[in-house]
């Protein structure tokens, strides 16, 4: 579904990204851990398209597509979502709003049609159920005021919405009490563990890993992947800490 | 209209407009097309419905209600433009507790010449009203408008400025007695250069005054507004909420002033004038000023001007908006502070709706 192929970026000239090479397939869940300043939320927003990321060189190929080729919004209406590790706060502009234009631009650059008012509030209102954002909070504005773990949850209400096919989520899970996490992990299963989609999760904590069981686990350091394993690895990172095993 | 004499950029007060385009349209034949549907406000309760084509009144397409047509007091002071109103006008005059039926709707429309005209609404004790003016059309269309409220009377004026081409000025002078209110609201949405004065005097104690508006400009669009507020009683409230955006070349510009006169005590004025720079070739001048001459008041101004936030437009992006539906989304929360100050729902409805049709979203 996704493959990366000695991925180099910059940001202000300073190289960040060196030769990162990945492949992802349909049904898989990669985790991503790595120390911090490694190049995890760089490799997110390149996958993104993020103004200021640039690409000097390497491959990322999604579902056959040159994905750098496409600008953000068309990455998004091609099935990539991305769990911001900061997620933006937006005065003015109420979280109904903002998905129910979200949810519209990507059915109308596929071809589809619009959703209609009652049905988007009908699927909003399950979908903040399922990962308890009350009809109160999607009515305020975006982020704005939210707590670090609403807004995390608020991520996945989006993704719930939006309903992707490969979501890198950058550190979701850091910011949320013990519940939300088991709220937000149960979120993720639910929306994303399906034959036809993949999530990059990138994490520092086993803790998510026990609830969103990873097929595989990387490292990342100094802006590439240095080693590749089985779900044993993130335990092995767990007791052993990155020197080691990143050396 | 030979004697037509315009202020000079040299002029205090006249340096940010450009009026060099109205000699032309003045010479101009209006030509007196209108467009077939008018921009009414479908509302539940339906007053007055005026149209006026290049400053007269269309009878056959009018519901004139409570309002009459005839001579008008208005004084034009030595305004350059004001001057040129004439005498013959809409009233309206509201007797103690009266209101119109509903929502009081004004279309002006202008076909390509100038036109003038002077209004007038008195309101007596606890008499309400609400206005809707609606420019559209190209040309010049001049106004002075004359407003007297009496004790507790509330009059909410909202306009908006949609005329296409050509150039929109506007003069109000308004008087406001004991505890009555005042509340404008302006969005210029349109492809015309406008041109807002506004002089507020609140004469009676507890009086309230909001002079507001959102200007939206591009290419090489200009929007004037010079507003003066003037506290002369005890415990007045006053708000100055502005938001301005330019794109391209185009410049907005807002001088808003509040005055507090020796003993208008525990008067309460706010100022908050916004610009938001589309383009780095725009320009925005926002001046505040605040001349005080009592001692217990309490006068908050700011102005600032920014450009979108870009964690915000990549946030958009990244949730599948294209980048003009983003910007024109940001926009209209931007100037969202200044029209939500309307409180109809109906007519705060259509607003959004012009500023959002005018900003290309959806
Ligand atoms: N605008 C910038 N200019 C220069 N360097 C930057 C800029 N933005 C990020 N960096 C650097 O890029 C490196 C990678 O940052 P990144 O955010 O990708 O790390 P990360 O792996 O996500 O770390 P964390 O675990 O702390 O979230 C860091 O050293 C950071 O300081
Ligand atoms: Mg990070």
């Amino acid at each position: 579904m996704l493959r990366i192929e000695n991925l180099h970026a910059e940001i202000d000239g300073k190289q960040i990204l060196n030769g990162l090479t990945l492949s992802v397939g349909a049904s898989e869940v990669h985790a991503i851990m790595g120390p911090n300043g490694a190049g995890k939320s760089t490799l997110g927003y390149v996958l993104g398209g993020r103004p200021g990321y640039e690409v000097t060189s390497g491959s990322v190929v999604f579902d056959g597509k040159d994905l750098l080729d496409m600008a953000p919004d068309e990455r998004a209406a091609a099935g990539l979502f991305l769990g911001f590790q900061y997620p933006v706060e937006i005065p003015g502009v109420s979280n109904v709003q903002f998905l129910r234009t979200a949810l519209n631009a990507q059915r109308r650059a596929r071809g589809e049609a619009e959703i209609s008012a009652g049905d988007f509030l009908r699927l909003a209102r399950a979908q903040g159920e399922a990962l308890g954002v009350s009809m109160d909070m999607m009515k305020r504005n975006v982020n704005v005021g939210f707590s670090g773990g609403e807004k995390k949850r608020n991520e996945m209400v989006q993704m719930g919405l939006i309903d992707p096919r490969l979501a890198v989520l950058d550190e979701t899970d850091s910011g949320l009490d013990i519940d939300a996490l088991r709220i937000v992990g149960d979120g993720i299963n639910r929306i994303m563990r399906k034959p036809d989609k993949a999530v990059l999760l990138i994490t520092h904590y086993q803790r998510l890993l026990d609830i969103v069981e990873p097929d595989f686990v990387h490292v990342l350091a100094e802006g590439r992947i240095v080693r590749s394993g089985g779900p044993e690895l993130a335990h092995q990172l767990e007791r052993e800490g990155y020197g080691a095993i990143a050396a | 209209m030979s004697l037509l004499e315009l202020p000079s950029n040299r002029t205090e007060g006249w340096r940010w407009s450009d009026l060099s385009a109205l000699p032309e349209i003045v010479a101009r034949q209006p030509a007196g097309t209108v467009p077939e549907a008018l921009p009414w406000i479908g509302c539940a309760r339906e007053g007055p419905r005026l149209v006026f084509i290049d400053g007269k009144l269309a009878a056959d397409q009018s519901n004139l209600g409570t309002i009459e047509i005839g001579s008008v007091q208005a004084n034009p002071a030595d305004h350059a433009l004001a001057r040129l109103v004439g005498s013959e006008g809409w009233k309206l005059k509201l007797g103690q507790d009266h209101a119109p039926q509903g929502l009081v709707q004004i279309v002006h429309v202008t076909t390509g010449g100038a036109d003038h005209l002077p209004a007038e609404i008195e309101l007596d004790v606890d008499a309400q009203a609400s206005v809707v003016e609606t420019y559209i059309g190209e040309g010049w269309a001049n106004r002075l408008t004359s407003i007297r409220l009496s004790r507790g009377a509330r009059l909410m004026l909202n306009r908006r400025l949609l005329s296409s081409a050509g150039y929109v000025s506007l003069n109000d002078h308004a008087v406001i007695g004991e505890g009555a209110s005042l509340i404008v609201a302006t969005l210029s949405a349109g492809g015309a250069d406008t041109r807002m004065d506004g002089q507020l005097t609140l004469t009676g104690d507890a009086a309230f005054a909001e002079f507001g508006g959102a200007l939206l400009a591009r290419g090489t669009q200009r929007h004037d507004a010079n507003l003066a507020v003037r506290h002369e009683a005890v415990g007045g409230m006053s708000r100055q909420v502005w938001r301005s955006v330019a794109d391209d070349k185009a410049t907005c510009s807002v001088a808003a002033r509040v005055e507090v006169a020796r003993g208008a005590q525990k008067t309460d004025g706010e100022q908050s004038l916004k610009g938001l720079l589309l383009s780095r070739t725009a320009t925005i001048n926002a001046k505040p000023e605040l001349e005080i001459f009592a001692d217990d008041v309490k006068c908050a101004h700011g102005a600032t001007v920014g450009e979108l936030n870009r964690d915000a437009l990549f946030y958009l992006a990244s949730r599948g908006v294209a980048p003009q539906e983003a910007k024109a989304l940001l926009t209209q929360a931007f100037v969202a502070d200044a029209i939500d100050r309307i409180g109809e729902e109906e007519v705060r409805d259509a607003f959004h709706e012009n500023a959002m049709a005018w900003l290309g979203g959806r």
